[in-house]
């Protein structure tokens, strides 16, 4: 999938591998060759150094932008998976287990869960496009005790359009399975930390980003509502997603200047989906880097630094008319 | 003689504006229940005089230059008397104290932006430092967009916050009223040892209109009402609003 603004980069490309078929083995079209390399790696910058916030949100949601698969597989090993809220069934949108940091990110033993947008239309269907049911989010509290019961970090992926706005969610409680897992969260005697992959999708992806440290790749976003949803309740018009997505101030730069999140992880030029292995790289850094540092903490100052942290996130966005 | 009255929406019978306050927003012929205002809320609930506010005075800001929001705060101060979308403190029910928050629909549909989570915050700090059982009473269309992902992660202030307090052997009891729905839901507001309804209140995560175009779904009669969410093992009882004081009392004599 091409995205619109990508256009006229996706063109220099063919244009590139036109004239490197032609050329074969001779030298007669290096020069236009390496004009063209040139003109791509302008276009690149100017693009991708300018995105707009609706522009990220899009490129947040590109079919192929490296998925919780992707990141499992590079960055763990001995991915031991676990099924199931042991109430009523298995969602396939969230995954979760233990599993083991590869040995250059430390090696430590871990509990990891992401959301799985999956990799192709057959799997994308089978776990909801990444919206959890009930299931979903009293599997993944599941998973929280069975950290904190054998004193494991949690790792969470992020990569969730929200919560699914469906009969059967509303009928298995959906708001009661999430409130349960943000309580789970503060209380976990065990270090959080949460990587926004791809999309931060309201309340679902709170569910998983209440932590000691959320970084963010730098194309995803976090918002209390889809720009759409927002631009159709806002101003009654849903094609003013753009406005909206600019107003929300949803981008990973907005957010770590407003103090809500810790990091800003840079991805490639031309995006995650362009270069998966440099973000994926990007994120394991990161994410050795925290694991290792949380990982001698004591548990008590884990929760009370945790608690002091949420509970004085946003004290810029009051005036107190008492003082 | 105050003698303005008014339709109800629900039945169709008159009802003498006078009766209808009388009864706390109850109609007098079909029980429905209309929303109750905070002010209203504490007069039905606490003793006579016992309510002190705690907390007023902190106004929303604008965090992200939201275009319209500092207008829509200024009216919505102005028609209700409220600084926000709760109201709270500490006061006696049937002579027991409880730290108490009362949430307003009428101030931006009762959303939740840094303001209502700080306040509801500070009222489970204030319930859990003078060892007090914590009364919420919710009504909100969800989380305040206009604050962007402030106002999400005020379902973070709450729960850290309420995670504390629950260490303890205080009760907290949790009063949905019509609407309670979003952000308030997915936190503090199903977060309770007991949860209590008023008859029909609508009570979900997501609202019905925004899952029938999503889904293109047909929704079964009385979806999200508070006799569903009992139904589905969601809500502990559904308490008639004039026998609410009553029924927490009650409560309390348990746990308190």
């Amino acid at each position: 999938m091409i995205l619109e603004f990508e256009r006229p980069i996706k063109e220099l490309e063919e244009r590139i591998s036109g004239l490197h078929r032609l050329a074969g083995g001779s030298e007669g079209l290096q020069v236009e060759i390496s004009r063209l390399e040139e003109a791509l790696d302008a276009a690149k910058r100017r693009v991708y150094s300018n995105l707009s916030p609706y522009q990220r949100v899009q490129v947040a949601r590109h079919p192929d932008r490296p998925n919780f698969r992707a990141y499992r597989d590079a960055l763990t090993e001995d991915f031991y998976e676990l099924s199931g809220d042991r109430l009523f069934g298995e969602d396939a949108a969230v995954r979760g287990g233990f599993a083991r940091l590869k040995p250059e990110l430390g090696g430590h033993p871990i509990v990891l869960i992401g959301h799985d947008k999956g990799a192709d239309v057959k799997a994308r269907v089978a776990g909801n496009f990444g919206m959890a049911h009930p299931e979903g989010y009293r599997k993944v509290g599941r998973f929280y005790e069975l950290a904190v019961r054998f004193g494991l970090p949690i790792v969470l992926l992020v990569d969730t359009p929200g919560a699914f706005a469906g009969r059967q969610a509303e009928e298995r409680g959906q708001a009661w399975a999430i409130s349960a897992d943000l309580m789970a969260l503060s209380r976990a005697p065990v270090p959080v930390v949460s990587f926004v992959i791809g999309e931060g999708g309201s309340g679902g992806a709170l569910a998983m980003c209440l932590a000691d440290y959320v970084g963010m790749l730098e194309n995803s976003y976090l918002s209390v509502i889809a720009p759409e949803s927002c631009a159709s309740i806002i101003f009654r018009d849903p094609g003013r997603a753009a406005e909206a997505a600019e107003a929300l101030k949803l981008t990973a730069r907005d957010l770590k200047d407003h103090g809500i999140v810790d990091e800003v992880l840079p991805e490639p030029l031309g995006g995650a989906h362009n270069e998966p292995e440099d973000a994926i790289d990007t994120v394991g850094d990161a994410l050795g880097r925290v694991v290792s540092g949380l990982s001698e903490a004591d548990p008590e100052t884990l929760v009370a630094a945790r608690h002091d942290r949420y509970r004085r996130i946003g004290e810029r966005a009051m005036q107190d008319g008492t003082a | 003689m105050d003698a303005v009255f008014t339709k109800c929406e629900r039945c169709g019978q008159p009802i003498y504006e006078k009766d209808l306050g009388a009864r706390f927003n109850v109609c007098p012929h079909c029980e429905f229940h209309y929303p109750l205002s905070a002010p209203a809320r504490l007069r039905l609930l606490l003793d006579r005089g016992s309510f002190e506010e705690r907390d007023s005075g902190l106004l929303a800001g604008d965090p992200l230059g939201f275009d319209g929001y500092e207008e829509r705060l200024k009216k919505a101060r102005r028609r209700t008397g409220l600084d926000d979308a709760v109201v709270s403190g500490v006061g006696d029910l049937g002579g027991r104290r409880v730290a108490i928050a009362v949430m307003d629909f009428r101030f931006i549909g009762g959303s939740m932006g840094s303001v209502v989570g700080e306040k509801v915050a500070r009222t489970i700090e204030h319930a859990y430092a003078e060892e007090l059982p914590l009364l919420i009473v919710s009504a909100s269309g969800g989380a305040r967009m206009f604050e962007g992902v402030y106002s999400l992660m005020q379902l973070a202030k709450t729960s850290v916050a309420l995670s504390r307090y629950v260490e303890g052997s205080w009760p907290y009891i949790s009063v949905l009223t019509d609407p309670t729905f979003g952000g308030v839901t997915a936190s503090f507001a199903t977060a309770a040892d007991v949860v209590i309804a008023e008859p029909g209140a609508r009570i979900g995560f997501a609202g019905a209109r925004v899952i029938e175009q999503t889904t293109r779904e047909r929704l079964p009669e009385g979806f999200q009402t508070a006799e569903f969410q009992r139904d589905h093992g969601m809500v502990d009882r559904i308490v008639h609003r004039l026998a609410l004081r009553g029924d927490i009392e009650r409560l309390l004599g348990f746990v308190a």
